[in-house]
């Protein structure tokens, strides 16, 4: 039966347990293939074996250029620098395999990658930073959020095993040390939407975030009735309720923080919350009769949802339904068998009673609110009295878990136990507390902490909260478990529950994240729906593969790096791109980049990248957010409109498969919008030489190639009719100086790029709002001097770029005034004739000067600092001057932040744009 | 290659599930594209006048004389739970006046409103399920109080498209802000993000303020004719080795389409290319504009639009209702019935449907604040209360069911928010039970499980 679901039948079996999916992966023998030849890795043999029995030939091996770029773009979501293509194609000339093979291991060893892949995993994750809509009392960002954010990121980079992965995102609170770091990945269950405190709700969400992120079940489907399709049933679902129930969200600090107001903040909460907690309970333990006799009329008080404006006075609905959940299990109670047996006379009481209360029910109460005035009378004696069974009682009022009392669980877990000024006052300190977390920065872990043992869940009868059916005890799903299954024995059984999940012989788990991976790097899964491998899927494509892959990434103890090099070193990956059944794969099917690949994409071409800073979220459309997409806010509350346009993953539900629409307000984005425009500025302003130099400078950096001949044509019209079709900025009032870094070929003695420095403070540029700091840590320019980058290659560069065909007079002195270190090199070099000038200074001023230098429009003069050898003491002073005739152009006199940006782009600029907008950049092959 | 595998595969990359295929919507090249729907209707396209808060029914659509009897004094019934205390009968401070040939009773709140009683059925046997905005909110926008699940609007728009591609399909205006719940109100859910609701602060007078990166400050229309130019040049290059991909020139296309969108948008917004007197009806105010605006979308193919009374909830109407609903009352009636004139004149009021409404009702009791004071105005109630509809296809001068003697409850003919959104897809000419879209192993719908079109409403 398994075999013939597996080998494609369209058909559901009729008895849903027969399903493919809810049996082990088979080890299938390797299909015998013609082609042997083609085959690179056991993956091809089960394409190729499809093909040849279609009688289609796969597609030819993809070039370099075209390798490199999708493997770049796929793992790291960056594309490669021509410098990379170029030496990736140099290596593939001699050893296509060992280049392959050494570019798949330089891309997993990036930390880009994680960036990329920790960004999947977040669709499934639902990740957002924002709670969803709360009221105006209570913070509405996460404080947690980007701690669990870096985690991900940082788990996909340090390939932690797949199923520990689940494991510590599950059950990390029973897992690891109260300070642990790995705290931070319970953020996969607590970062779903906050369905302003109603818990089922909240529950529901993280029963779906969990199947269908882990197992691809639809256990939702249950929460009102059976599943329709899957072997799901309503207990089971509630199975699973139970488990979530059980614990309290609690937010922990991972860091040490010395902050006054933060503990002030705290303070001020926690004795607050001793006061309304001492309050509410107190009103709970004067109103005994009232909450008995609440239990006979239930209807009365309606559940989560429902929210009512409560005065002190009156009988808070959240405590009469813990009365009504504690009396369910309280048949045999010492003090309440009696209640117990009165209102459900068919219950069979075995209770050895409180003697208190064996004396008050000597007689029988003639009804229920007789007994209830009973029981208040004997608690309220029981007060002052030494008598035996005092105590019992006494102690019954002050239990942690008894209804008498408001549980001790903070305000995100307990608010619906006080009355409205207390909830407001309440949330609003805990706000305080919160905000500051998050103005601080702190690492911070949402997590889940399991409570004291909690009764059985019960089903809710069609879903509804107040018609409770029978009861479940917390255990797997049946189906997976079939008749062995045994609830269980720990608290919540969270953890066993991450046991289950996490399992080599879970039928689910490995094969649905296999799929996933393949999802991703071909752009459809093996199984179409990555998130449903219920009986109503369609049957995988490959199902023996997915049976292979799926063992395969057990026995590689569950390391996804793994199935990357085994995916990217097959022959299938890297055929060319062509027209192609994604099914068949009788070539690489080409791929639209998503949002985050374009966005990035973009500020890596135009050299502004910041890849420094990794902690807090920034705003995705602020002009000064130039870090990767995957560390911009996401708020679910109020998505911003351009995430939306671009189909990214909606943060309110587990997101498999990303839509991919085409719509007008994409192109509007990048035609009219600041983000595309900035970018075009700065991508212009790297290019130096004679137009057909820029045009292939323009092209090496954004498609790592040279421009056709038809290109460099159409782009000198463009610029020409561009030129001449619109009039000079007026607004303009740029200077001739950039300021950037580079690394020097010490070949060629030229600048291989110059990328410029992103960040003005006002009087100094440099990578990152902190010096040091960002990509070359020490690299800054000041109107004096600067200081190199932290290495060769990020020599720092002041640029000056000749506004008209001229021949000009270069002076200066470099003085490096420390008689520490070993001092720093210092060059001048013409984009035109190469270099000029050359000297070392190590405590001690060197003049450099060149005369008669003819240049071109739009040529380049660089004066390049670099360390001499290691890093120590290399700040230098240097402004140097040009001389057009008479016209001086001094570095220190026009040193200046970033231009005043002039209304229109330049025609080098609108050219620039129209490169970035067009296909060939959108799209990989 | 098979052609129809391939654009089917390119219609799943697009986003469009099974059910746009069950549609017949293989010809479909953007999500957007109009379409037709299961049947022939007369409502092509929706205006939704959302009363945000909650408009009392007692005071608007619902008369209940019998209130008066009682004013002061408890109720002799059994009051509903509602979110807060309320206390005795208070009967309404408005007078009410039968209308036109059908006598339809309306308060003077809506008296320019009333003048078009012959075209209008009210519905007064509403009923959501909770008395808080939030849920209620949730339901009668996505049919689901909790969940986040597609907006009525969205479902539209997946169902029809949308005649205009040259402007948002979907428009949501809410002067000043947003109301609660933000666009949770207008979402796609788990529909593709081409089918939310675009919001618009008609407040803003500038385009750019209205519409996202409607126009750039970094280029000439001529400059970027230019540059469109060129990218079509090395598009076209780029595509000659590529023919399998028909995502290439969709997105190509969509550059053009963004060009043309610019002019169209600037024009559709502009109100001052009205005639005075035509601005005048709709009253130089931000209802009066933000509905004139409405009215331009609505004649250029814009398929659904809410209208929002105001940031947060302007219609929550807990204090002094007597002076509040006046007010705000005073601010929609002229722009309402300006609308359903206009609308008239230009012979599109046969297929544009009308909704107004809000998410709930209020109580006909009185609310208490602090120490039993009366509020002088009304809790939340969603047990019973009013929405009409109008236009195309609905049944003028009709009253469809009934609250009881007090307006508390519905007691006649009860209407779920489930059975409004099945009489709104069946005015558009869509079966609401099979108007589906397969997400997380289910085919969802608008109306849930349920969902009964009132019938007694359809002309």
């Amino acid at each position: 039966m398994i075999a013939s679901a597996a080998m494609g039948a369209t058909e559901p079996p009729a008895n849903g347990r027969e399903h493919w999916a809810f049996h082990q992966p088979r080890k299938v023998a390797l299909p015998p293939v013609e082609r042997a030849d083609w085959v690179k890795t056991d993956i091809d043999r089960f394409i190729l074996a499809k093909l040849e029995a279609a009688k289609i030939q796969p597609a030819q091996s993809a070039d370099a250029r075209t390798l490199i770029r999708r493997m770049s773009l796929d793992l790291t979501g960056l594309p490669p620098t021509s410098t990379e293509a170029s030496e990736f194609e140099n290596a593939c000339a001699s050893d296509r395999t060992a280049a392959i093979s050494a570019l798949v291991e330089r891309l997993l060893a990036s930390p880009r990658y994680g960036e990329r892949w920790g960004r999947h995993w977040l669709d499934v994750a639902r990740y957002s930073d924002t709670k969803g809509y709360v009221y105006t009392r209570e913070e509405r960002r996460f404080a947690h959020a980007p701690t669990y954010r870096n985690w991900v990121i940082d788990a996909f980079n340090s390939d932690l095993p797949y199923d520990r992965f689940l494991l510590l995102q599950l059950a990390a609170d029973q897992l690891v040390a109260a300070d642990s770091h790995d705290l931070a990945a319970m953020g996969f269950i607590t970062g779903g939407r906050r369905f302003i405190g109603v818990r089922h709700d909240i529950i529901d969400d993280r029963i779906d975030v969990v199947t269908r992120g882990t197992m691809a079940l639809t256990v939702q489907c249950a929460r009102c009735h059976d599943h329709k399709y899957d072997p799901i049933s309503t207990e089971d679902y509630y199975s699973l309720y139970g488990v979530f129930h059980g614990g309290e969200d609690r937010l922990i600090e991972l860091a040490a923080v010395n902050d006054a107001q933060l503990a002030d903040h705290k303070l001020k909460l926690a004795k607050t919350m001793k006061t309304r907690r001492d309050e509410a309970s107190a009103r709970l333990r004067a109103r005994i009769a009232d909450y008995l006799i609440a239990q006979t009329e239930l209807k009365k008080y309606p559940e989560e949802g429902f929210d009512q404006i409560l005065g002190a006075d009156e009988l808070v609905p959240a405590s009469v339904r813990h009365w009504r959940d504690f009396l369910h299990t309280a048949k045999s109670h010492p003090i309440f068998a009696p209640w117990v047996a009165l209102v459900n006379p068919g219950a069979d009481s075995k209770a050895t009673l409180n003697p208190l209360i064996a004396k008050a029910f000597t007689t029988p109460p003639a009804d229920a609110t007789e007994a209830a005035r009973r029981y208040e009378q004997v608690f309220a004696e029981a007060e002052k009295s030494d008598e035996p069974g005092a105590a019992e009682l006494r102690a019954f009022l002050t239990a942690p878990n008894s209804p008498t009392v408001v549980p001790d669980t903070g305000i995100v877990n307990n608010d619906q136990f006080f009355p409205f000024t207390a909830i407001e006052e309440l949330w609003k300190l805990q706000a305080n507390v919160e905000k500051r977390l998050i103005e601080l920065g702190t690492r911070a872990a949402l997590i889940v902490a399991d409570l004291t043992p909690e009764p059985n869940p019960r089903v809710f009868k069609r879903g509804v909260a107040s018609r409770l059916g029978s009861e479940v005890p917390r255990q797997f799903l049946e189906v997976l478990t079939g008749e062995k299954r045994t609830p269980f024995q720990n608290g919540s059984g969270r953890l066993e529950l991450a046991r289950a999940i996490a399992n080599k012989d879970n039928p689910l788990t490995a094969r649905v994240m296999v799929n996933r991976i393949w999802q991703h790097h071909f752009g459809t899964g093996l199984v179409k729906t990555p998130s449903d491998f219920g009986v109503r899927a369609e049957s995988p494509s490959h199902p023996e593969l997915l049976d292979w892959l799926a063992l395969r990434f057990v026995a590689e103890d569950w390391s996804v790096k793994a199935m990357h090099r085994l995916i990217l070193t097959s022959a299938v990956y890297q055929q060319a791109s062509g027209a192609t059944e994604p099914p068949l794969l009788a070539g690489f099917p080409s791929q639209r980049l998503g949002f985050e690949q374009l966005r990035d994409s973009m500020l890596a071409v135009s050299g502004e990248l910041d890849l420094s800073t990794r902690e807090k979220s920034a705003a995705l459309l602020d002009s000064a957010n130039i870090r990767r997409t995957v560390y911009s806010t996401v708020d679910r509350q109020f998505l911003a409109g351009t995430l939306r346009t671009f189909d990214f993953a909606n943060p309110d539900m587990h997101v498999a498969v990303r839509h991919e629409t085409t719509v007008p307000q994409q192109a509007l984005f990048f035609l009219n919008g600041a983000f595309a425009a900035s970018r075009a500025r700065a991508l212009a302003a790297r290019l130096a030489g004679t137009p057909e130099e820029r045009v292939q400078q323009l092209h090496r950096i954004v498609y790592q190639r040279e421009a056709s001949a038809l290109e460099v044509e159409a782009a000198s019209k463009f610029i020409s009719e561009s030129t001449i079709a619109l009039p000079p900025s007026p607004a303009l009032q740029e200077t001739q100086w950039r300021y950037g870094y580079g690394s020097r070929n010490r070949h060629t003695k030229r600048l291989e790029f110059f990328t410029p420095l992103p960040h003005f403070t006002g009087t100094a540029w440099q990578s990152s709002e902190a010096w040091p700091g960002g990509e070359t840590v020490w690299g800054q320019l000041t109107a004096e001097g600067g200081h190199p980058g932290v290495q060769r290659k990020f020599a720092v560069v002041r640029r000056w770029i000749a506004p008209l065909d001229c021949t000009v007079n270069v002076s200066g002195t470099i003085t490096h005034k420390p008689t520490r270190g070993d001092g720093v090199r210092a060059f001048i070099v013409s984009s035109r004739h190469g270099e000029l000038k050359f000297a070392t200074a190590l405590s001690s001023s060197v003049e450099l000067s060149a005369t008669g230098v003819e240049l071109k429009v739009g040529d380049a003069i660089d004066f390049i600092v670099d360390l001499n050898g290691t890093i120590d003491s290399d700040q230098f002073l240097w402004s140097p001057i040009v001389e057009i005739g008479e016209v001086v152009h001094n570095a220190r006199a026009e040193f200046s932040g970033p231009a005043a940006e002039s209304s229109y782009l330049t025609p080098w600029e609108q050219y620039a744009q129209v490169l970035l907008l067009a296909n060939e950049f959108a799209f990989t092959d | 290659m098979n052609p129809l595998f391939s654009r089917r595969d390119f219609l799943a990359r697009a986003g469009m599930g099974l059910g746009a295929l069950s549609l017949g919507a293989l010809s479909r090249a953007s999500p957007l594209s109009p379409h037709p729907p299961h049947f022939r209707a007369k409502a092509k396209r929706v205006i939704h006048f959302f009363l945000n808060g909650g408009p009392s029914q007692v005071d608007t659509f619902d008369p209940k004389p019998s209130l008066a009897k009682y004013a002061g004094k408890p109720l002799p019934t059994d009051y509903v739970r509602t979110e807060r205390k309320t206390g005795a009968a208070f009967p309404s401070p408005f007078t009410f006046q039968k209308y036109g040939q059908s006598g339809m009773e309306v308060s003077e709140l809506f008296s320019k409103t009333a003048a078009h009683a012959d075209s209008i059925a009210v519905v007064r046997s509403m009923v959501a399920q909770v008395p808080n905005h939030e849920p209620s909110l949730m339901l009668m926008n996505c049919g689901d109080s909790v969940q986040a699940r597609p907006s009525v609007g969205a479902w539209v728009l997946y169902g029809l498209g949308s005649e205009n591609q040259n402007l948002p399909g979907f428009v949501s205006m809410c002067p000043g802000g947003m109301p609660i719940k933000d666009s949770e109100n207008w979402q796609a859910g788990f529909l593709p993000g081409a089918f939310q609701g675009t919001y618009i602060d008609p407040q803003h007078r500038e385009l750019d303020k209205l519409i996202e990166n409607i126009r750039s400050p970094h280029a000439s229309t001529a400059i970027q004719r230019h540059q469109l130019d060129l990218l079509r040049e090395l598009n076209s290059e780029h595509r000659r080795t590529r023919q399998y991909d028909p995502r290439l020139e969709a997105r190509l296309e969509s550059f053009e389409l963004a060009f043309r969108m610019q002019t169209e948008a600037t024009d559709a917004f502009d109100i001052t290319r009205e005639p005075a007197h035509i601005r005048a009806m709709y009253g130089d105010h931000v209802h009066g504009r933000q509905t004139l605006i409405a009215r331009r979308l609505l004649e250029r193919g814009v398929r659904f639009i809410q209208l929002w009374h105001g940031t947060g909830q302007p219609w929550d109407h807990h204090n002094d209702i007597a002076t509040n609903i006046k007010k705000h009352s005073g601010e929609i009636d002229g722009p309402i019935a300006a609308l359903m004139t206009d609308l008239k004149q230009r012979g599109m009021f046969e297929d544009t449907l009308i909704l107004w409404g809000g998410e709930f009702g209020r109580t006909p009791t009185v609310e208490l604040g602090d120490a039993g004071k009366s509020l002088l105005g009304r809790d939340h109630n969603p047990y019973g209360f009013s929405v009409w509809l109008a236009g195309g296809g609905v049944k003028g001068g009709t009253v469809y069911g009934a609250t009881d003697e007090f307006g508390f409850k519905a007691v006649q003919d009860t209407a779920s928010v489930h059975d409004l959104h099945a009489t709104m897809l069946h005015l558009l000419g869509f079966d609401h039970e099979e108007l589906t879209y397969r997400h997380a192993g289910r085919d969802f719908r608008l109306t849930d499980v349920e969902g009964e079109v009132m019938k007694a409403i359809l002309a």
